[in-house]
């Protein structure tokens, strides 16, 4: 990234949108109706993007954003059939009746998925694709080639194929391409929703240094706000019914309209949601702090609340109001770890696994208690999966090295097991096998010969549990995305196992959903289910897991309670990670030393 | 390893076939990498379709070796060259050639040499010449494919299809974008075996059972294709793909005067080969 030139005037950039410059896209009373549906989300937007703004657009999930972003290059209604009402100007020309390719010249997109980008074999063909397609002569090809690569830094790796990058670079070529469309706008749809923490602190960085040359201006779609909040100037509001409620600096928008955007369903960074809760607990937060480092900063200048609110801190298989019912749940508190070590619930002893040629975990020694949330954290490849699909049984792992509720896993036939350990897979469509919503959760109690009867009564229970006794005669592949995951999730849990396993359960969903399925594993997992989670997440991680381990190149690197080893920066840096954004705000707090250990928003004081 | 995300897909396509892999450099004696990807593909054809109809075992045995020597000069010796033209076309010849020995109907061979003889059933020589000459002429067609097979890259021949063939350009570049989805899909397909096991969906040994297991991954595996496909082709519009009715290109594929040589100079072998041998029968 050395040929990047910082360009000293991109201060111009903050001046304030609609002053003298031609706005380069404008929109007025926009909405889309999709082919089919009664509702359009988006139903009325208006705001205009100046060249070179940053604009970040939020909304809860459902309000029309990816729509949006598709209406403002012409692929709906030109590719995707919808109904567009309103006007989409792009640098003065009609969205509508413009067509895509033109458009393209003027808006580049890059999307969530960074597989569903790629064409051609190469990363300098990849780049190429866009200015070849417009028919510019070769040498010109290559000058924009050329510069798009060197200012995501992936020139030197032009000859490789695009599979050898990580997911972050792969993103990272995602936005060399639209660059080389020459566009000066960029739009970006949840770039970062399908990377882990270190892809999408690649893709962040290299979109800050675009920022930084401010020569395109940027409209991202984002819910991780803790990296995005950074280099954005601007915010963009829509509400449920995908209606624009606020247009602003970021400080107008998300600072001084924190509680209502909160209210409205819209994810705010960590901090900003932190710094609310202590505001209400009676620290002076003014102006309300966004990133961690706001945050720190805040807090070391605030004094103590006049009435001092009681912190927890999260200790050991104790959630936050959970002290009634944890003597109903096989008894695993934590002050009784010791008798607890005589009869885990999971016991890993010495595992190696191979794959192919390849050992991905080594002699890996593991016990769970019964009733636990656990966490696996660890980078790429560190071995997570491997462990728990060789848990589960999904995976074979050798005899005698892991023993489950007293079975010999490796000796165990996977029906057997299936009433003792639920696997959820990381896309829930993979696991569908029925035609039917109700079938597919009777399947599970079909397989052990139940009498007719009691399948009906247990499914029905379940479906009832599940919030799906509507959808019971539904396709399963025709329920919406937290209903899918709903029902896999109810599909492991129906022959009785109690453990859950699940792998990357959150991965591509945004924020709200992902919090959604974290509430109903934390219900599980306070009826007594012993729940396993391998996430990426670190906040989420923080938020609800009692223990984690902590893996690098297929060896169990620390375990022990979550807030504890967030607190060790070095163990965390050693494993690749990232330690969650509160943590990093109130570790080491030196003013406010009871709150220096908490990692959870839900320890923090000031809840209602 | 975390080999199960869609982000990390793409990831277990390394070792396997490549079909965008770079042209390799070579020597100028390894001819093959230099000529017009069509050339190679259409030269062969005449003597594959007369392989098709010779009944003699020798025709095929000299096209076989014409193609080992093409193949041996005219691309780069490398262990997986050596494994294919001496290790597994050999032993598919031979296997066919068995097999093909002992389904000929004894009555319609040549019976003056009897082979092997267990009870009343008799191996004739005249069936393991026919066995055998067939083996020759599929492994001789095979050889022959590879001769534009060993020595040409996916993006080269799409391209040639297109400057040369005048296919449009937007179904030739998206074949090209639907070999990134092979890979995938594999992968993908693993998955949900997992899942379905996981579940219990065994049903059971035997054809059936496995017919009925096979139907279950099928609507997964369409969902997810389907969505895949939409995704990959709403970003090619939105890098202006289709545009025009051509685009630049970056690598012209020429069809040279050693191209029309090449194409030559094989007709002519064949038909030296037709010359030479004995017409049988």
């Amino acid at each position: 990234m050395t040929a990047l030139e910082r360009d000293p005037s991109a201060s111009a950039r903050t001046s304030p949108p609609g002053v003298a410059v031609t706005p380069l896209l404008r929109l007025r009373d926009v909405a889309v109706t999709h082919q089919g549906e009664d509702a359009a989300t988006p139903a009325a937007v208006t705001f205009d993007i100046a060249p070179g703004e940053v604009v970040l657009l939020l909304g809860p999930s459902g309000s029309g954003k990816s729509t949006l972003t598709l209406a403002l290059n012409g692929l709906i209604p030109h590719a995707v059939p919808a109904d567009v009402r309103g006007v989409i100007e792009v640098d003065g020309r009609d969205a509508s009746v413009t067509a895509v390719a033109e458009l393209s010249t003027r808006v580049g997109m890059v999307f969530q998925d960074p597989d569903a980008q790629l064409v051609t074999g190469t990363l300098l063909d990849e780049v190429a694709f866009g200015p070849e397609n417009l028919r510019m002569p070769v040498a010109d090809v290559l000058a924009r080639a050329e510069g798009a690569l060197r200012r995501v830094g992936l020139w030197e790796r032009r000859a490789e194929n695009p599979d050898r990058l990580s997911g972050g670079g792969r993103q990272r070529l995602a936005i060399a391409c639209a660059l080389a469309m020459g566009s000066p706008l960029l739009v970006l749809d949840e770039p970062t929703a399908n990377l882990d923490p270190q892809g999408i602190e690649e893709v962040c960085a290299a979109l800050a240094e675009l920022v930084a040359a401010g020569d395109r201006a940027i409209l991202l779609v984002e819910h991780n706000l803790d990296a995005a909040i950074g280099f954005v100037d601007r915010a963009v509001v829509l509400d449920q019914e995908g209606r624009l409620v606020a247009d602003g600096t970021v400080g107008a928008v998300l600072r001084d309209r924190a509680e209502e955007l909160h209210a409205m369903g819209v994810w705010l960074p960590t901090s900003a949601l932190a710094a609310l809760r202590l505001r209400r607990a009676g620290y002076a937060l003014d102006p309300l702090p966004l990133t961690p480092d706001e945050l720190r900063a805040a807090l070391e200048d605030a004094p103590n609340p006049q009435k001092q609110a009681p912190v927890h801190t999260s200790a050991p298989l104790e959630g936050v109001d959970s002290h009634a019912d944890v003597s109903t749940r096989g008894g695993a508190p934590a002050d009784t770890e010791a008798q607890d070590a005589a009869s885990p619930v999971i016991a890993v002893r010495g595992l190696s696994l191979t794959r192919g040629r390849t050992a991905v975990l080594h002699d890996i020694d593991l016990d769970v208690a019964r009733g636990e949330f656990l966490a696996v954290v660890g980078a790429n490849g560190a071995g997570k999966t491997s462990l728990i699909q060789a848990i589960a049984g999904v995976v074979p792992p050798p005899r005698g090295s892991v023993h489950l509720g007293g079975l010999d896993v490796g000796r165990t036939d996977i029906r057997t097991l299936s009433s003792q350990i639920g696997f959820v897979f990381q896309n829930p469509e993979h696991q569908f096998i029925a035609n039917t919503v109700f079938d597919e959760l009777a399947h599970g109690l079909r397989l052990q010969r139940l009498p007719d009867d009691e399948v009906r009564r247990r499914t029905e229970a379940l479906l009832e549990r599940f919030g799906l006794t509507a959808k019971a005669r539904t396709h399963p592949f025709l329920l919406s995305g937290g209903q899918k995951r709903r029902l896999s999730v109810g599909t492991a849990l129906v022959a009785g196992a109690p453990v859950l396993a699940l792998d990357e359960p959150t991965f591509g969903q945004d924020r709200a959903r992902a919090d959604e399925l974290l509430g109903l594993l934390r219900e599980l997992n306070r009826e007594g289910t012993t729940i396993i989670v391998v996430t990426h997440d670190m906040q989420l991680v923080a938020e609800y897991a009692d223990r984690m381990v902590v893996m690098a190149g297929g060896r169990i690197l620390a375990q022990g309670p979550t807030a504890e080893l967030f607190s060790d920066a070095e163990l965390i840096e050693k494993a690749g990670l990232r330690p969650p954004p509160l943590a990093r705000a109130l570790g080491g707090l030196t003013r406010h030393p009871a709150l220096a250990r908490v990692a959870r928003l839900s320890d923090l004081p000031g809840g209602a | 390893m975390t080999a199960t995300g869609p982000v990390l897909a793409a990831s277990v396509s390394h070792a396997r076939f490549d079909p965008y892999a770079d042209a390799v450099t070579a020597p100028p004696v390894r001819f093959l990498y230099r000529l017009n990807p069509l050339a190679k593909l259409l030269a062969p054809v005449p003597a594959m379709v007369l392989l098709v109809f010779v009944r003699d075992a020798a025709t095929p045995l000299a096209f076989l070796l014409l193609s080992y020597a093409v193949l041996l000069i005219g691309v780069r010796f490398t262990r997986r060259l050596a494994l294919i033209l001496l290790v597994a076309l050999p032993i598919g010849a031979a296997a066919i050639g068995f097999g093909f020995s002992l389904w000929t109907d004894p009555s319609r061979v040549d019976q003056s040499v009897v082979v092997w003889q267990i009870g009343s059933w008799t191996l004739y020589g005249g069936a393991l010449a026919v066995g055998f000459a067939t083996g020759l002429r599929i492994a001789a067609i095979v050889a022959l494919a590879l001769i534009a097979g060993l020595s040409t890259t996916g993006p080269d021949l799409v391209r040639s299809t297109v400057q040369q063939l005048r296919v449009p350009y937007r179904i030739g570049y998206t074949a090209l974008a639907a070999f990134r989805f092979v890979p995938r899909f594999g992968h993908e397909l693993e998955v949900i075996r997992q899942a379905h096991r996981v579940r219990g969906a065994h049903g059971g040994r035997g054809p059936f059972a496995a017919i009925a297991r096979w139907s279950g991954y099928i609507v997964p595996l369409l969902a997810g294709a389907i969505r895949h496909a939409e995704r990959v082709a709403l970003a090619m519009d939105a890098r202006a793909f289709g545009a025009y009715l051509d685009r630049t290109e970056r690598h012209v594929v020429p069809f040279r005067t050693r191209d029309v040589v090449l194409i030559v100079l094989f007709l002519a072998a064949t038909a030296a080969i037709l010359w030479v041998l004995p017409v049988p029968g």
